[in-house]
């Protein structure tokens, strides 16, 4: 498989020069959880749901505390700058949870009962183990929901 | 055949191709474990965020990069992110606190330098699962 950033470094960096993109690369793991074609996907499936909604999907993965819900929705007030109109999918593998949060106008387009069968299929593929799949098929499913609204057609 | 000889064909040969096979099928300095349900998950959190959409579509050539090194407002990228786009969100897997990564990333693509603030969405809805 061809790795995205298999490059040595040949630059002349110094002590004092910034790292380049390659030793960044190395330094910081990207593919420590997911690979780069699972990142990849991801990536994909998040920025095309997101241009086809005209929504702001974000996806986070992590730990989400004790009160999953409510650190969840503080993410999500703190998500961007229109909070209101941006979804976001938290997953929280350690404990087993997974969270939709939609702001005030994403949910006139993603109801409550829509979220909770896109969860409800992530589930079904988080407890299988494919961490990967799950999302990007729960972000097929609130996107399909969600729909193309007539003020993003273009041709 | 004498002895030797009948080892080496009746030994030898069935050991290489156990060899061979287990060299082609068996895992070599596999690092990342597979997620399972019930393991505890230590990695750092990570908040990833789409891209931007780019009023210009270039089409052809290098994708524009969404990350810090973009001109605020133009669709001009420097030339060290201009093959691999950055991933806003991914650089910071090493990150330790939890709410940073990826607003953080966002604000500083869009030019604005405006720490995660904490904006009102209205009333929230949403759904919760667990497996």
């Amino acid at each position: 498989m061809t790795r995205a950033l298999e490059t040595e470094s040949h630059d002349t960096a110094t002590e004092h020069t910034a790292a380049s993109r390659s030793e960044e690369a190395e330094q910081s793991r990207l593919d420590e959880i997911f690979t780069f074609q699972e990142l990849a996907r991801l990536d994909e499936a998040l920025t095309m749901s997101s241009r086809e909604t005209g929504l702001r999907f974000t996806l986070y993965i992590g730990d989400l505390g004790k009160r999953t819900r409510v650190q969840a929705e503080e993410m999500h007030a703190r998500s961007g700058a229109h909070p209101a109109d941006s979804v976001l999918i938290a997953v929280s593998p350690g404990q087993k949870v997974v969270e939709v949060v939609t702001g005030a106008g994403a949910s006139r387009r993603l109801p409550d009962r829509a979220c909770a069968l896109a969860v409800l299929s992530m589930t079904t593929s988080f407890a299988n183990g494919d961490l990967v799949g799950g999302i990007i098929n729960g972000l097929r499913q609130l996107s399909d929901q969600a729909g193309h609204p007539a003020s993003l057609r273009r041709h | 055949m004498n002895t030797v000889e009948v080892l080496l064909v009746l030994v030898g040969i069935p050991l290489a191709v156990i060899a061979v096979l287990a060299l082609l099928t068996l895992p070599g300095g596999r690092k990342r474990t597979r997620y399972k349900p019930g393991q505890p998950w230590d990695h750092a959190p990570v908040w990833y965020e789409p891209h931007p959409e780019h009023p210009v579509d270039t089409g052809h050539g290098p994708a524009p990069s969404s990350g810090p090194a973009a001109v605020p407002g133009a669709s001009t990228a420097a030339l060290g992110s201009s093959v691999y786009p950055e991933q806003p969100g991914e650089r910071n897997t090493d990150s330790q606190d939890g709410a940073g990564p990826a607003a953080g990333q966002g604000a500083s693509a869009h030019g604005a330098s405006v720490a995660p603030r904490r904006v009102d969405a209205g009333p929230l809805g949403g759904a919760r699962g667990t497996w």
